[in-house]
Parts: C-alpha cells; structure tokens; sequence
C-alpha cells in the first residue's frame, strides 16, 4: 500500500463505491489456501489421500464385518465336533469343480506324497467344510472366524483399558513433576523391569483363565508405553501458555489435565492405541502357544494357530485360514495406524 | 555430571532390590509347590521345604537371599541337577542367547534402518507401501509360525543350514533361529526410522544444509541420518535386552539351550530360585542398558540432563 | 504310592511283560525288528529271548552312533536325585545297578553275579562280580551301593524316590533314616566285604530283585563323590560310569548328550553301538524332519503326524506305562456322590474313538482301574488282559448313560449340573479334554463341562487339596504289580483323589499286603480282581486308555528295548546297520 501511495503524485480520494459490498459473498468466504476446516475434517482428509490406509481400514472392517456374521453363516458352531468327519480339507460348492477347494489334499508322507479326497472315501457327498475340518471334525470356517472375533474383543478391549490406565498414569506424572514424578516413575521403572513373561503367567495361573483375565495381563504388558507416550507429550505441553492461562484463572489440576491438554495430546494417543492392537493380537497367540491362552474349546486366533501348529506339515490348510486372516489384521491395523499418525500428525504432512 | 551418574546408578540398584522383593512375592502366590510330586508323602514334602528353607518366613528367605545374592550365590534349582548352582546353570546358557539375540539385533537394524530409509525417502510411492509391508509381514505371523516356515524351506528342503541348534556349529545352526527372531526388530526399526527420517528432513537445518548447496548423499549422511540414529538408539537398547534373554519360542523350535526356555519351565514346575534369577538377571541387563543409555545421551545431548537434574 | 506293607510272597520273581500297544491298534507295526512283543498274553519265560536274539545279527556292529531323540531335557544325573524317565534312561545308558533289564522286562544280574535269599526272604545276598570297573579305574564295590542307597533315603539329600527303598522296598530303617529318627548308617544294608552286599528287609518282598534295575539303587563311587561335592553329575568329568556307555558330553539340562562305548565294560563285547547321540527336541515337525533327514534314527511323532507316518515301516506305537482316567471328587461334590451319575458319565465316554480318532498313537482304551501289559500274574498272564471283564460297568452305551443321568437327577431333584474338569496344559491332555466334553454334554442332556487348563504341578495340588470336582490324571506304574494301582484307593491314600472309602476294598487290600492272602499268590491274583471289581462297581475312577507313544524307529536300526516300567528305553543290545 505504501508504495502505491508513493507512486502517485496526487491524494487518493476514497469514493463511495469502494465502501460497498461488491455481492459475491460465497467467493469470498472461500479461501482455497486456508479453507477453515476443523482439525478432524483435515484429519479424515488428509487419511484419505494415503491409500494405504484406506485399503488397511478397508480389512479391518470386512474383517471385523466376518468376525461377527462369519461364525452364523453355515451350520456348523465353533465347538460342535464330530470325529466321523475329522481332517476334511477345504471344499466349497460350485468351486470344487474347478479343482480347487474339492476337497482332496496332498499328504506328505515319509514314503512320499499321497493325494486322497477323505470326503469320497468317507461317503460324503453332501459335506462341505469351505475351510475344511480339524481333527475333531470341527468346521475351521466357523472356528477361524469366531477365534477372529475373540481375538479383537480381547485386543481392542485391552488396548483401550491400557489406553486409559497409561495416560492417566503419564499425564498426572508429567503434570506434576518432581517428587510425584520420581516416584511414579521408579514404579514404572520395576513394574518394567520384571520379565512381562513372568508377570503374565503368574496372573493367569493365580486367575481363573478366560477372557477377561487374558485382557487384564495384556494390559499390563503395554500400559507402560502408552503412559511414557503421554507423559513426554505432558511435558512438552505444560509449560505453554493456555495452562499457565487456565491456572491463573484458577482451573485445578485435574480440570487442566484432562480437559486443557488430554484434548492437545489425543492423536499421539489414538496412533499408539492403534498400534498396540496388532501388539495384543500377537501377545495373545504367544500366550496360546505358551499353552496361557483362551480356555478350550473356545478358541482366538492365536490358539487356532498353534491347535493348526502341530498338523502343519500334515494338515497345512487347517492352519492357513486363522494364519492368513491373522496376518491381514496385523498389516492392516499397522497400515491404518501409520495412516492416522501421518493425519494426525501434520509436521509429517510435508517433506 | 558424576552427581547425576551417582544419582542413577544408586536409584538402579534400590529399583533392582524392588524388583526381587516384588518376585519373591509374586513366587509365594504362585499357585502350586515345587514339591508336590504325587508320589510324595506328607513327611517327605516337610523335609524337601525344611531342606531348603521354604518353611521360613518370606522375609527370613528374602534377606538371606539377598545376602546370598551378594556373594555371587544365586540358590540352586529345585529341579534340574538337584543342588546345582543357579550360576552355573545359567553361565553356559546366557552367552548362547546374547549370541543368538545380538546376531538377531544386527540383522534386524540393519534390514530396518534400510527399509525405513528407503520408505522415508520415496514417501507415499509404492515403494513406501512396500516397505511398510515387508517390515509388517515379519511381525504379521506369530513367530514359532515363522521360524517352522523356515526351517522347513531351508533346513529341510534346501538344506542350506542345520534344522537345530548344535554346539559343533554354533555359526551355521544361528542363522535360522537369528532370522525369525530378528523380524520383531526389523520391523519396529523401520516403521521407527521412516518417521524420524520424514521427521528430519522436513525440518529447517536440512533445509538450510540444502540452500547451502550441500549434494544428495552427503546431505543424507552428514545430517539427516545422523540426527535421525539418535532416537533410533533408545529404541534398539530395550529390544536388546528382550532378544538377548531370549525367545523361548525360538528356543524351543530350533532345540536352543538358552535361557529363555529354562525360564519357561521354571514358572511352569515352580522352580522359584531359578525364576527370580533369571528375572532379575533380565532386569538387571534392562535397567542396566537403560542406565547406559540415559548417561549416553545425557552426554550427547545436555538438554536431556539438565532436564533431568532439574527434577 | 503305597502305604501299606508289601509283603507279597510270591514263589518266582514277577515277569513283566511287554507293554503290547501294537495288539490293540495300529496295525503294520510287526514289520520293525524291535523288541516289542505284540502279544501281550504272552508267556514270557518261554518268549523272552527270542525277539532279543533275533534281532542281532552277531558281530555286525558297524560301530556307528546311534541318534536318539528326547522330548523334554535330563532333569538330573544324579541316580537317586532324578525322578523322570528321561534321565533314568541317560543314566542307565552309563550305569548298571545290581540287576538290569532285559528284553521282557526280567530282572537279570548286572553287577551282581548271583544272589542268594535267606528262607524267610527277608535277607538278600548279593555276590558282586569281580571285572566290574568304574570308568576311573576303580573296581564297583559293595561299599558303592551302600554309600548310594545311603544317599537315597538321607534326609539331608531329600530324594523324592527315597520311597522306592521305603515303602516299596521294604529296607530295614528306611523309613527311620527318611523321617530323621535314626542315622543312615542305620540303613539295613552293609558291605559285608569289598564283593559282597548284604541287605535285610522289613518283610519279604516278592519283586525286590526287579527294584535293583530302578536307578534309585544304582551305586555311586563314594571317594569319587567326594572329589566332585556339589557338582556331582553335572558334567562328564563329575560322571563316573560302570555301564556299556561313557558319558562325554553333557550339562545340565542340556539339549544335547552325547555317550561314547566303554571299552573297559565288562560286556562290551555285546555292545555293538560306536555311541549314543541324544538330541532333545520340544517341537514334534522339527522331530520328523530331523528324522526324514537322516539325522535321528528314532524319534516320537505326533498323533497329527500318524497321517504321514502311518504306512511307514518304521512306525510302531510303544506302550509307556500310563493309565489315564478321570477322577471324580466323590466327597466334595454331592451330585458325584450319587452312584447313577457316576455310571452314567463313564458309560458316556466313548474310548474308543478317543484313541483311534483323537489321539491315533495307538493308545488302547482301558476298562479296568489297572492298565494292560505291565503285571503279569502267577500263571504269567496279564493281569488285565481281559478288558471286558468290568466292562459292564463303564462301556459306552449311550442310551444306558442317559438312563442312569436320568435316573440320578431324579434322585438329586436336579435337571441341570455343571461341572469343570481341570486337566493339564498338554498336548494330549487337552485333546483328551475336549473330546471328554463333547460327548458327555451330547450324551447326557443338561449336563455341561467346562474344562480349566492348568500347570501339571497346579493341577496335583488341586487334586491334593481336593479343591476340584472332576479330573483328567495319569498315573504310571513304579513296579511291576496291581497293588501299585489298586494301592491307591485305600481311605485316607494322599493319591485317593475322590476320597472314596470303602471298608470291604480297605480289608481285601489289607489282607493282600499283610494278610493271609499275601501268601497264596493264586488267591492273593483272585481277591485283587475281587477288589478292582469293587473299584469298577463303585465307578471310583472312570478310565480312559493306557497310554502308548508312536515311534519311528528306523528299519536300520533294532535291538533298543522298550519298557513300561522304570526304564523306558535300553540301548545296550541296539544294532545300527
């Protein structure tokens, strides 16, 4: 402005029209370079355009969308055995006349490969195991779908459980430093230090095992980062100038943490939680494998693994249904969790 | 700087002291005795906790544990050798499972930090996505799933290396064991790598470095990756200490005699002196390594100490 | 465990037979030149070379290892600290006691050359020969046994097997010496001189001869001990050997063992093995492929693996001793007190298609409270060869089980009961488990099962503390008679799970022991079933199957000797060609 005043010689005399509106108040209220936006608009906007995520989500639904509908859709449950159809590899209707899924399998034997169809052999024309039987004569379709369905209920409930334990933990430690900190954090320090394995079998041995108990120790195998996660994030936030604000205008502690910076800090939050998901997928089939898992017959994901683990070079494709869908979940919650951190965390927005 | 290393090695050893405290509990809640064999009478059971001190009060057995600990005596085990020192069961297992944990570390930092240089470099392209997934996939299976996969493709059809651990070729018989066990690691360091790498090469000294005129790999080099292996240390040192104390799945598929599995069968037949020994040699080495890398970094970077006199 | 004296009086030492898995189920097992006899009626007087002879082709030793593979590690080489099959089978590798076993099962002299029992058969000589050496050089002498048996009922040593010279044995002041009352040099053995070991019995014990192969009694080389202290057997230099092998490579819970022949062994001319190569494998496919390879000559397989395995020449299933069962707790749990529901879940239990449809190891169902092939009685027949002898009592019949469930719920005023079975957190056991509630929730209407895994240590405690309702357990036999089964349901045994009580059964187990009965082995054999048929009657246990594991043993290799009790595999006759 004050160049163009420079360049001219006479005065400008403001006139009537530049006071009024020129009309166009839709141009004008959009600003391409700063469209306003809320923060979790941009976010899912920003989700969107990484396509990587999307396709993860996109598993985590048809997943989750399976692990409930999936045990319902033949007759069979997950517990109903019946011995005279035991080891029944995959067939499917209609497609076992192309050869694949018609029911026979290739057994390695010590005295070479054998193929045999065990549903002719056994007269069973009209049996079909679309993922095939185990050696109880249980249907794996049924099984690996309601082993899916435990395995989520147990890791998202664990993960969120860990979520609310470990941030509070971290913000009420960060928050108020000093000796409340030291000494919070030796706790963490040797709840750390003591082998997660010897924590968790003692827990399920003193415990009566199930699900609930299963939750509880993957819990205490992960609140720990989530609680140093929220903590460094406590830090860096509490000296800034909206908490002294809230102070000075007499908000308490607990007001100033959960509802000043709880707010700031959810993404970190929510990326973490989505990666300990997977994390407790995984624990869960160790614990299984350590024979700590889902009290028979229930099953999980983990425990379909290691029932499948002993038949795997006998059987393989009594293993290879929880194995595939186990390993779709795992990269797609990985997937969508780099997603969200990418969103929520707009310095990694750019290069 | 010698107050704060005093300062943490002195809190390291009270969280050490903790820790047993807190085992020699949580062993008294241990459902079961080490000693309940069904073909023992009543009075043999009173004489086998008589014989090792199991019928004294938990703090008489802690202190004198302690105490014991401080000589160098770790107790004997209950079960395996009747009467053998702890020490020695663990001196011929432990530098087993460092060895095969420490290879395991190497391969998985080294294939991580690759894959996650080049997923921050070609950031949102499909080599991005695929790096993502090669680095997930190695985690995607459980474990034991992964190293039977290999052993059979490798040990038993291509015969490449042994199927199982064996003393006589302790360089050939890790490899397979090293692999499945370093895929946890691989994986972590990558996905770690790829964020501190976008993390640094967005920031505003690169970009200065750049307008400087500086060329492509030395700007690579000489800045972003140094800046960016610092953190990456914090998170290798944890994943260290759980590879060296070992897996137990590992062990047990590829016949390892490390320590993890001694571990395992220990909680399972109650073998409580060898349970607290080898937590608290695991803690030991994880507080340890913490402590190291606390003061590391404390001499790296004076921010981080100050930071933590002040508290 | 018994505790009631023994002091069965039997006029020949008790044979045991072969374990005869290979009768009942898998079929194409004959094939291999092992030692199994599948048979299990069998004389075994009149068989019991043969298989051993046979299979050894004289002097064709090709001096080869022979590659062994063990499922779970060495507890511990210490002959009277360890408790478990694998490490009685290490030991015996490099440790001959008086006696040993052959091919049958038979008590045979080792290191003893002959033994003389007094009239009373309450005082055994025995002569030691004089070329027995222990690997160090110095000669076995009897003062060995007695330093070793000294050991084994030592308080201070605690050795859990402490009860084989006890309560089984019958060794004079053994039960003092284990209770603290009186010194161990009060022990009732002595070394009459260098040659000659003398021991006095409480009463007479009829198989007291096939104890000296368990290796609670082996000796131990006083001075030798002495050198090593604390670390006694737990390396090869703290190991000395007397037996057909030397221990080179070991430690304590090691995965791998390696045995070399003892060329200084007083029989080594029968020893054809060049050595024993031990490798322990916990994961049952790494076992297969190590043995498909080449790298094991026998290995264990897995009921999943039968499919592969199953029309392989190699594969034989091996009986190893155990009898599982489900104990119901008959005194805590009011509904399992009522007699009809007890038959009818036994009779709900379909054990047939548990071992050929889940376990397919060649586990052969058992209908009596004492498992098949290991106690022969005086004619030398098996003692529960004939398995429908009580089968009226607990075969599956589906329709019988829902009429005694109904008729027990009516009594009861109940038309629902629940109940949890605690099992351990084993391959097998699981399987079993699961099996054991599907078919009695389909056979026997509102009746649901929940099954508690746990712990093999945890699950005995419970059992022990009598904090359970029903129960999955094995039990294997410590010697080669029913009274080590049917010892255990006496009122107030600590292994009578149920706390059953019976005062007829305590009288007949009573009169067998200590009573006239124990005198007439052909009564004491009759009044035996007439207990078990009380045990049947009562449904006290519900038995599942006698427990056999599935081997490959390699067409090459022949002559390894299988046994139920005490020592479950004897290479000293193995040929690897």
């Amino acid at each position: 402005m004050a160049d163009t005043t420079v360049l001219t010689k006479e005065p400008y005399v403001p006139q009537d029209e530049d006071f009024k509106l020129k009309g166009n108040i839709e141009d004008i209220l959009v600003d391409t370079n700063f469209a306003s936006q809320s923060f979790w608009k941009e976010v899912v906007a920003r989700f969107r355009k990484k396509k990587s995520a999307v396709l993860g989500l996109i598993f985590v639904l048809v997943i989750t969308f399976f692990a409930f509908i999936g045990p319902g859709m033949n007759q069979y449950t997950y517990s109903g055995q019946d011995l005279s159809q035991k080891n029944l590899a995959p067939r499917i209707p209609i497609i076992e006349y192309t050869g694949f899924f018609d029911g026979h399998e290739n057994i390695a034997t010590t005295k070479g490969t054998k193929t045999v169809n065990l549903y002719f052999e056994n007269k069973l024309p009209d049996v079909f195991y679309w993922f095939g039987s185990d050696n109880f004569g249980r249907d794996i379709w049924t099984r690996t779908w309601s082993g899916a369905q435990v395995s989520l209920i147990i890791a998202v409930a664990a993960a969120i459980i860990d979520m609310i334990i470990g941030m509070s933990y971290g913000l009420i430690s960060g928050y108020f430093g000093g000796k409340v900190d030291m000494v919070m954090q030796r706790i963490l320090e040797i709840a750390n230090g003591i082998p997660r394995l010897v924590i968790v079998t003692l827990l399920l041995l003193v415990f009566k095992p199930g699900m609930l108990t299963i939750i509880v120790a993957l819990m205490l195998t992960e609140w720990v980062g989530m609680s140093r996660i929220a903590r460094a994030e406590m830090l860096k936030l509490k000296e800034q100038e909206f908490v002294l604000a809230s102070r000075t205008l007499g908000a308490g502690s607990m007001h100033i943490i959960f509802s000043e910076v709880l707010p700031n800090i959810i993404g970190p939050i929510i990326t973490q939680v989505m990666f300990s998901i997977p994390t407790a997928i995984f624990t869960e089939a160790f614990l299984s494998f350590v024979g700590l898992g889902i009290p028979v017959p229930r099953c999980s994901l983990g425990s379909l693994i290691s029932e499948g683990f002993n038949s795997f070079t006998t059987h393989p494709y009594q293993i290879i249904p929880p194995i595939v869908v186990m390993a779709l979940l795992m990269l797609s919650f990985n997937l969508v969790a780099d997603g969200l951190r990418e969103a929520l965390d707009p310095k990694l927005k750019e290069m | 700087m010698k107050k704060y290393v005093i300062k943490r090695v002195v809190t390291a050893l009270f969280t050490l002291l903790a820790i047993t405290l807190i085992l020699f509990i949580l062993m008294q809640l241990m459902p079961g005795s080490p000693f309940n064999d069904e073909k023992l009478n009543d009075t043999q059971r009173a004489s086998l906790y008589a014989k090792y001190g199991l019928d004294q009060p938990i703090v008489v057995q802690f202190f004198r544990y302690v105490i014991n600990m401080f000589k160098g005596d770790l107790g004997v085990s209950y079960k395996i050798s009747k009467n053998t020192p702890i020490t020695q069961l663990i001196a011929s297992r432990l530098p087993i499972s460092i060895g095969v944990g420490f290879a395991a570390v190497m391969i998985g930092a080294l294939v991580g930090l690759c894959l996650g240089l080049l997923a921050a470099f070609k950031k949102d392209t499909v080599w991005d996505t695929l790096a993502t997934i090669i680095s997930v996939i190695g985690v995607s299976v459980p474990s034991y799933v992964f190293a039977l996969a290999l052993s059979y493709q490798f040990g038993f059809k291509l015969k490449w290396f042994p199927m199982l651990f064996s003393a006589k070729d302790v360089i050939g018989s890790s490899v397979l064991p090293s692999i499945s066990l370093s895929m946890f690691t691989m994986a972590s360091i990558a996905r770690f790598t790829r964020a501190e790498m976008i993390e640094v090469l967005g920031s505003d000294y690169m970009l200065l470095a750049e307008s400087k005129g500086l060329s492509g790999n030395k700007l690579i080099f000489a800045h972003a990756l140094r800046n960016a292996l610092i953190p990456i240390i914090t998170v290798l040192a944890p994943l260290v200490v759980d590879l060296m104390t070992g897996s137990l799945v590992v062990e047990k598929i590829f016949s390892i005699p490390g320590v993890g599995s001694l571990l395992v069968n220990a909680i399972q037949s109650n073998d409580y002196n060898v349970v607290i020994a080898l937590s608290f040699i695991y803690s030991a080495m994880y507080i340890g390594i913490m402590l190291v890398v606390d003061i590391l970094y404390g001499v790296i970077d004076p921010r981080i100490r100050v930071a933590k006199e002040g508290d | 465990m018994k505790k009631k004296l023994l002091s069965v009086m039997l006029a020949s030492v008790l044979a045991m037979s072969m374990i005869g898995c290979g009768s009942s189920a898998v079929s194409g097992v004959t094939e291999t030149e092992t030692t199994e006899s599948t048979d299990s009626a069998q004389s075994t007087d009149a068989a019991q070379s043969a298989d051993a002879t046979s299979a050894e082709p004289a002097g064709e030793g090709s001096g080869e290892d022979l590659n062994v593979m063990l499922e779970t590690p060495v507890e511990s080489l210490d002959p009277q600290q360890a408790t478990d099959g694998t490490s009685f089978e290490v030991i015996a590798d490099y440790t001959d006691g008086l006696m040993q076993m052959d091919a049958d099962g038979q008590a045979v002299n080792a290191i003893a050359e002959s033994v003389d029992i007094s009239d009373d058969g309450l005082t055994y000589t025995f002569h030691l020969r004089a070329d027995a050496n222990w690997s160090n050089g110095d000669p076995v002498t009897a003062n060995d046994f007695v330093f070793a048996w000294q050991r084994a009922v030592d308080p201070e040593i605690a050795s859990e097997y402490s009860y084989m010279l006890s309560d089984i044995g019958q060794i004079v002041n053994a039960q003092d010496v284990i209770d603290g009352a009186k010194d161990k040099s009060e022990l009732g053995v002595t070394a009459v001189d260098d040659k000659t070991l003398e021991v006095k019995l409480n009463v007479p014990v009829s198989y007291f001869l096939s104890l000296m192969y368990f290796p609670t009694f082996y000796p131990v080389n006083e001075a030798f001990y002495e050198s090593v202290g604390d670390t006694f057997a737990t390396s090869p230099e703290t190991t000395l050997s007397n037996g057909a092998f030397v221990l080179d490579d070991y430690q304590p819970a090691a995965t791998a063992i390696h045995l070399t022949k003892n060329e200084n062994y007083y029989d080594a001319a029968k020893v054809k093995l060049a050595g024993l190569n031990y490798q322990v494998i916990q994961d049952s496919q790494q076992a297969l492929m190590s043995y498909q390879n080449g790298d094991l000559d026998t290995t264990l397989v897995n009921g999943e693996q039968v499919d592969q395995v199953k029309d392989d020449p190699a594969f034989a299933a091996i009986g190893a001793g155990y009898m599982w069962y489900i104990s119901p707790n008959i005194k805590e749990v009011k509904e399992l007190d009522n007699l009809n529901i007890r038959y009818a879940i036994t009779m709900a239990l379909n054990r047939e298609a548990i071992t050929t449809d889940v376990l397919k190891d060649g586990s052969a169902p058992t209908y009596t409270s004492v498992p098949m092939d290991f106690a022969a009685g005086p004619d030398g027949s098996d003692f529960s060869a004939d398995q429908t002898m009580f089968s009226d009592y607990c075969k599956y019949d589906a329709a019988a089980a829902a009429d005694y469930w109904a008729k027990g719920l009516e009594e009861l005023g109940i038309t629902e009961l629940n109940l949890t079975m605690i099992h351990d957190a084993d391959d097998a056991p699981i399987k079993v488990a699961q099996v054991v509630k599907e078919q009695l929730e389909t056979t026997l209407p509102g009746l649901t099962v929940d099954l508690q895994q746990m712990p093999k240590k945890e699950r005995v405690e419970r059992m022990q503390e009598g904090e359970f309702e029903i129960a999955l357990t094995r039990w294997g036999p410590d010697y080669a008679d029913p009274m080590t089964y049917l010892g255990m349901w006496v009122t107030n045994n600590s292994n009578n799970y149920g706390f059953w009580s019976n005062a007829e059964y305590d009288k007949i187990i009573d009169e067998c022991t200590t009573g006239e009965t124990a005198m007439d082995p052909a009564a004491r054999w009759a009044a035996l079933y007439d207990a078990e048929k009380i045990v049947m009657e009562e449904a006290v246990i519900f038995p599942l199957y006698t427990q056999c594991n599935a081997e490959l043993i390699s067409t090459s290799v022949s002559g390894i000797e299988f046994h139920p009790v005490a020592l479950n595999r004897v290479y000293k006759n193995a040929v690897k060609n």
